[in-house]
């Protein structure tokens, strides 16, 4: 993909086929360490083993199950090609965990892209369901927890469009405080 | 143009016979599987160096004829065995996807 965030709601839709209440997605950058690692975590219905070697192949994928697509492939491969690497931990009836890690130093290291309008649109259009999104960059970070949100919200739908516009903004001014360089 | 043909015309070496009879009605290059995934013409010679599982699974899923791997693109042992299986022909060439393409083109009568 052109860019990391179109993979994320990609590879987040599994999740929610999956059946998931509660979607987790960490995005962590180490600069030090030259490390960007983005993990996907659902209680979703989990996977066999077996299964869970089938969704790194496409073709499995693509020929029984087209739900799950290339969309992992490609995932492993983009990371893999930084010099990454790509881990899934799932356990039937308890959900899936997926980890790539990026070295976004590499020249064929794929942009992040507008990871925040991927957390967005991912709450806006699965109201019914939890998303918890952390972010973390070098020791400081933020949180977006729709849990919260609803608390505060009562009966007002996450798919709200003020709730919508809430969100973009908490985002964008949440990562631009985030990405801002110390000033020494 | 049968895939079996364009690999005589442009001296390309064969790495995975597969359908070598299926026609070739035109080209495509391109590397960014997710975006060639979007865009292979069916019937296509694809010019690429990704010799990897996922470049055949793409090929495989947007029915193109063969992948025809530039540049001395290595292909991977599971690519190539799974190639093997779906029967897409695997072919390779030296030369890089911009002077292949041009190659391809005039013999399928497609210069612009």
């Amino acid at each position: 993909m052109r860019e990391l965030a179109l993979n994320v709601m990609d590879v987040a839709q599994n999740s929610i086929t999956a059946g998931a209440s509660l979607v987790r997605l960490t995005v962590q950058e180490d600069s030090a360490a030259d490390r960007l690692s983005i993990t996907l975590e659902d209680n979703g219905c989990g996977m066999t083993q077996e299964q869970v070697k089938s969704v790194i192949d496409p073709f499995y994928t693509t020929r029984t199950t087209r739900k799950v697509g290339l969309g992992v492939p490609l995932f492993k491969m983009e990371a893999e090609m930084t010099g990454g690497s790509f881990s899934i931990r799932s356990q039937k009836g308890e959900g899936t965990v997926l980890t790539a890690q990026f070295v976004p130093s590499h020249v064929d290291m794929i942009p992040l892209g507008d990871i925040s309008g991927t957390v967005r649109l991912l709450i806006t259009c699965n109201p019914q369901l939890d998303f918890v999104y952390r972010r973390i960059r070098d020791g400081r970070e933020f949180v977006l927890d729709t849990r919260e949100l609803r608390q505060v919200l009562g009966e007002v739908p996450l798919s709200a469009p003020e709730v919508s516009e809430w969100i973009a903004g908490f985002l964008e001014e949440q990562t631009a405080e985030l990405l801002r360089e110390e000033t020494s | 143009m049968t895939v079996r043909e364009l690999a005589e015309q442009l001296g390309a070496e064969v790495l995975v016979e597969g359908d070598l009879s299926r026609e070739v009605k035109t080209g495509y290059a391109g590397d960014l599987l997710s975006w060639v995934m979007a865009r292979l013409p069916e019937s296509a010679v694809w010019m690429t160096v990704m010799g990897n599982l996922n470049a055949v699974a793409v090929c495989s899923l947007k029915d193109g004829a063969c992948i025809l791997l530039t540049e001395d693109a290595p292909l991977d042992e599971n690519a190539k065995q799974r190639a093997e299986v779906e029967e897409i022909p695997v072919l390779r060439v030296t030369e890089g996807s911009y002077r292949t393409s041009l190659r391809v083109a005039a013999l399928l009568g497609e210069m612009p």
